[in-house]
């Protein structure tokens, strides 16, 4: 690029930038002003102008509360992308906190709660601190909230300056809307502590009923909110309680109606007397009923709430069913809800108007509402015993009408019912099998298969539409397959008639064979071996009587009710989820350290050792229920540590020692020994990254691996496979290896056997490797065994053994080969290096200036080699020579060789 | 006569204000004086993080005087400040003798400033009223004011608690501004 190409980047043309700098910096204050609006209507619509951020930030010190304002949002928006530049901001919130204006005072300490800067955050304490004692209420409310803003930005800086007794102090304030503001303050920062800090007691609990008939709809529903966290002391605290809080129950604001709500129920718990509780539902009705009223939206929320309470409470409902039948034009959502709630509050009283609404229900448009409306009669079956009849014949007349999805819901839940009502209602069944070829979903052909098996002694022709089904078993999802199997057998078990046995033979015969699930087909072998072995015994076990069951769908769990309840009139109580299932809040960046540095130490059992591997190289691979969390817990380092081998008892005393040199989590990427050679390079294995060896420690042969994911989701669930070879090597053990995130890796050593899976036919060094994971197709790669690996530790040998031994070899056992390119410089060291690598020293002689060298050495399997080595030192070039009974190893054996004395 | 005056005034600046910054090393006592020359009393004050500005009438020119932080954090922006300044008030602690080279070293750097160009200078040598505070000259030197070439200066011995010398300064300004306007 020549000199003159710079004028590219510089022009002459004015930008919008340059131009609302130039506007900011006018003389007029109007100019001023509008070119402020300009800006803030720039960012509205997302234009980036955070670089004008000097500019604006000079116009802060202004009179007119327009314009101050809208400085404010700017820095609102803009200081955390120019952290350094906030900090010029800083005086004028400090004038501003002091200005005589409270709206402005307020104004200051608002914004400078939402400015989340950690330079300025100290700065903004004193003003906060004068806030919070102002003379203005408006003042004090906004500058309460602004303390649980700076907590959750820095909650050491909130304690030492003391803001949680301030803010304490603050619920004895005689405004209720500050009580209310600090109660909400409070209760936020206690949700983000683990820490008691915000406890009420009898004295507070004065003050906050007091505060609540006085403060705004909102106050109102912080300080309900608190107080349903308060646990009365006794029966008469807890009806005191309920007695001040039950006129809130009429508020015309949904929130307020159900916090309310929920603090009555939770109070309710504590009171004894029966006709107290009686008269509380009384007067809880209305409100909740009241609440149906509103917008669809809100309806939903209601019913989900209602949904709750009916499950705690029915009684408060449970003369309201009425209003929760479906209107024709309500959203199919809150008609969902409906129908849920219709069927918790069915009784013997009102049923008969239950199943009128609900057969209607069942002839409407929208296919799920009908269903659900089917499956809801089927659910009062079982629910009303003595309602179950009218049930049935709702459920058969709607099967008369023949629409599809009707009967095969219709089917489904009659099979419910059935296994309800044993022995009662088969007299249906004759119906149900006219509608046997309509069915083509799973649930309804499982059930009705089900059915058919079940009573195939009352039906005359059970094994004909058993064989009908049996056609397309192949195809068959795996839900029908297995009832079919379990049918097929109990008909067989009640009529073992030839058809049946044919049947039999070819389910059990497609069950075992053809199929690839394993659920079906461990379930066909166990029928199998049953009725082979044992029939009376299988017809013990298979046509055993079934335990009568129960309604108990959309039923929640007694301590998640109670949970949820806990949580009525928010989210929590929408999903019907615990907060800590949807809320992931931010707390991980500010966790206390000492949890980090002691993971689990306790959890691995090998006592100080692993502890101490714990705390100084982080996650401890020692035990494999540590190292799954290693990659996620730590997700910046590239080795998530698999377990290696953790299950040789033997071997753990060694394992923990390996710990420190093999697995460096420091430097996670570069482990001790040399890197080990990449066999499924990323590049063919979809972004997976297989490195690996067989390596030798302490008498055992390790399959040492690294994995690395180079894809973008994470990989789990490995297993490995080693093909026939050679040497019989296999895994001892499944692959342990930690779901591995993107851009991490996992290594691992796998135990391995010898002798396992022999190959016939000449010998190779190849091993045959095959991969797996959750994510991906299998991966086959190709290592070559190296014999090194393969050398036994007690391959020492006694002079004479060894004479005897070359001696006893024939010569046509010697092999020769001339490794040009290995040089010993000295012969002790390269001993060692032998020794090292299991090839014991025997005997030396000199030859003119040659040092001719012996030494033996045996592989894992017995198989001794007698090795001459003669070499000049210092000159490049050996001549190894070895004797062995199996000559086929010896080329593996000078590969390796070669390999040790040039490593 | 009056009238007259004014008018002759507005017709050099207009009612165009002067834009003026006051610098100098924390704790020299830039925001008393500011608000000593806005309202004419002294005001308790803490550490500027950040700016102040106010509007000074005086001599029938209006002055916009920026006062900025001093402390080492936040020096590095006040070039931020530096565009269409026309006027540098520079505040020294004469009593602060042991900072004094650390005074000079941040005015000269100032001096040195493209955009600070064609601005005048005035230095005030404050805090003469605390025992051992050096007097102008002495602060001339310090700061080697003889090394200032192209460029109209002045320094004044100050006391802004006592309010003493501002107000001369103020004049040199104003008069320094209007005749080179």
């Amino acid at each position: 690029m020549s000199g003159h190409d710079s004028k590219y980047f510089s022009t002459t043309k004015k930008g919008e930038i340059p131009e609302l700098k130039d506007e900011l910096n006018s003389q007029y204050k109007d100019k001023r002003k509008d070119a402020v609006k300009k800006v803030i209507a720039a960012m509205t619509v997302g234009k980036d102008v955070s670089s004008l951020f000097t500019d604006v930030v000079n116009c802060m010190q202004t009179e007119n509360l327009e314009l101050k304002k809208l400085v404010y949002l700017y820095l609102i928006n803009y200081a955390k992308s120019q952290p350094d530049l906030a900090i010029l901001a800083v005086n004028t919130f400090v004038k501003d906190s002091q200005d005589p204006n409270p709206l402005i005072r307020a104004l200051a300490v608002r914004t400078m709660g939402c400015i989340r800067v950690d330079k300025i955050t100290e700065y903004l304490c004193d003003p906060l601190q004068k806030c919070l004692k102002d003379d203005d209420p408006y003042v004090r409310k906004t500058a309460s909230i602004c303390v649980a803003k700076l907590y959750d930005i820095n909650a050491e800086l909130v304690e030492d300056r003391g803001f949680l007794d301030t803010l304490k102090d603050l619920i004895s304030d005689n405004n209720p809307m500050v009580v209310a503001n600090a109660v909400a303050a409070l209760a936020e920062i206690q949700e983000n502590s683990t820490r008691p800090i915000f406890e009420i007691t009898s004295n507070t609990l004065a003050k906050l009923l007091t505060a609540l008939n006085e403060c705004t709809e909102w106050g109102q529903v912080f300080i309900l909110d608190a107080l349903s966290k308060y646990k009365a002391a006794d029966a008469r605290e807890a009806e005191n309680i309920v007695e001040r809080v039950t006129p809130r129950l009429q508020h015309a604001n949904c929130a307020v109606v159900l916090s309310a709500v929920k603090m009555i129920l939770l109070q309710m718990e504590l009171i004894t007397s029966t006709d107290v509780v009686r008269n509380l539902c009384k007067k809880m009705a209305p409100p909740l009923v009241t609440l149906l009223s509103a917008e669809p939206e809100i309806q939903y929320v209601a019913l989900r709430n209602i949904n709750l309470i009916v499950q705690r409470r029915p009684t408060i409902l449970a003369h309201e069913i009425k209003v929760f039948f479906c209107k024709y034009n309500d959203p199919i959502y809150v008609k969902m809800e409906k129908l849920e709630i219709m069927i918790k509050l069915a009784s013997d009283r009102n049923i008969d108007q239950v199943l009128l609404e609900f057969k209607e229900y069942a002839t409407e448009v929208d296919v799920d509402f009908v269903r659900k409306a089917v499956r809801a009669i089927g659910r009062c079956a079982i629910k009303l015993e003595r309602a179950a009849e009218r049930c049935i014949s709702v459920l058969l007349e709607l099967i008369k009408i023949k629409v599809n999805y009707v009967v095969q819901e219709a089917i489904i839940v009659i099979k419910d019912i059935f296994r309800r009502y044993p022995n009662t209602y088969e007299s249906i069944i004759a119906t149900l099998c006219e509608s046997l070829d309509t069915l083509d979903e799973p649930e309804a052909k499982a059930s009705m298969i089900w059915i058919i098996g079940e009573y195939a002694e009352r039906i005359d022709n059970a094994d004909e539409l058993l064989e009908s089904f049996l056609e397309s078993f192949p195809e068959e999802p795996a839900s029908v397959q297995l009832q079919l199997l379990t049918a097929t057998v109990k008909l067989f078990l009640k009529k073992p008639t030839e058809g049946p046995q044919q049947m039999i033979q070819v389910v059990l015969n497609n069950a075992t064979v053809e199929t690839d699930n394993p659920d079906l087909r461990d379930r066909a072998y166990i029928y199998w071996r049953l009725l082979s072995t044992d029939p009376e015994a299988a017809k013990d076990v298979v046509l055993a009587e079934k335990p009568v069951i129960s309604d108990d769908s959309n039923q929640i769990d007694s301590t998640l009710l109670d949970e949820l309840l806990a949580n009525i009139a928010t989210l929590s109580s929408v999903y019907h989820k615990p907060p800590e299932a949807f809320v992931s809040r931010v707390k991980t960046a500010i966790q206390r350290p000492d949890d980090e540095e002691y993971p689990d130490g306790s959890e691995t059992g090998y006592s100080e050792t692993s502890s101490h591997a714990a705390e100084s190289s982080g996650p401890a691979p020692t035990s494999s229920g540590t190292s799954p969390y290693a990659p996620t817990k730590q997700p910046g380092q590239a080795a998530g540590v698999a377990a290696p081998a953790a299950q040789m008892p033997d071997l753990l005393g060694d394992l923990i020692g390996l710990d420190n040199s093999l697995v460096p989590v420091d430097q996670p990427a570069t482990p001790t020994g040399p890197p080990l050679p990449v066999l499924l390079p990323a590049s063919s294995g979809e972004g997976l990254q297989i490195s690996a060896q067989l390596t030798r420690r302490d008498g055992q042969i390790f399959y040492s691996m690294l994995f690395e994911n180079n894809t973008q989701m994470a990989l789990d669930g490995f297993m490995i496979q080693f093909n026939k070879n050679t040497f019989g090597l296999a895994a001892a053990g499944p692959l342990q290896v930690p779901q591995i995130q993107p851009g991490t890796s996992a290594r691992t050593l796998l135990p391995m056997v010898l002798s396992q899976n022999v190959s016939p036919g000449p010998p190779s060094s190849v091993l045959q490797v095959a991969v797996k994971n959750n994510q991906q197709r299998v991966w086959y790669f190709n290592d070559k065994v190296s014999l090194l690996a393969l050398l036994s530790e007690d391959g020492r040998m006694e002079r004479a053994d060894f004479l005897e031994k070359w001696k006893s070899l024939p010569d046509s056992n010697e092999v020769t080969k001339d490794l040009p390119g290995v040089v010993v410089n000295s012969v002790e060291a390269t001993l060692d290096r032998l020794a090292a690598s299991n090839m014991f020293f025997i005997a030396k002689r000199r030859h003119a200036n040659q040092e001719v060298l012996y030494l033996s050495a045996k592989t894992s399997w017995g198989i001794p080699l007698l090795i001459e080595l003669t070499a000049i030192v210092g000159i490049p070039g050996i001549k190894c020579a070895i004797k062995i009974p199996n000559l086929e190893l010896a080329p593996l054996f000078f590969e390796a060789t070669e390999a040790v004395l040039k490593g | 006569m009056g009238i007259l005056f004014t008018r002759m005034f507005s017709s050099v600046f207009g009612n165009k204000e002067a834009r003026i910054l006051v610098l100098g090393l924390d704790n020299a006592g830039k925001t008393t004086i500011l608000y000593r020359l806005q309202m004419g009393e002294v005001v308790a004050t803490i550490p500027t993080i950040g700016f102040n500005v106010e509007t000074v009438q005086y001599n029938n020119i209006k002055f916009q005087v920026w006062d900025l932080g001093g402390q080492t954090s936040i020096r590095p922006y006040w070039r931020c400040y530096f565009p269409n300044t026309q006027a540098i008030i520079y505040v020294v602690d004469s009593s602060d003798t042991d900072r004094l080279a650390i005074a000079k070293d941040e005015f000269h750097a100032i001096l040195e400033e493209e955009e600070l160009k064609g601005a005048v200078v005035l230095i005030f040598a404050n805090k003469q009223d605390l025992p051992g505070a050096l007097d102008d000259a002495g602060v001339t030197e310090s700061l080697e004011l003889h090394k200032i070439k192209n460029r109209q200066w002045a320094i004044f011995k100050t006391s802004a608690i006592k309010g003493e010398g501002l107000f001369e300064g103020l004049d040199w300004l104003s008069n320094t501004l209007k005749s080179g306007a």
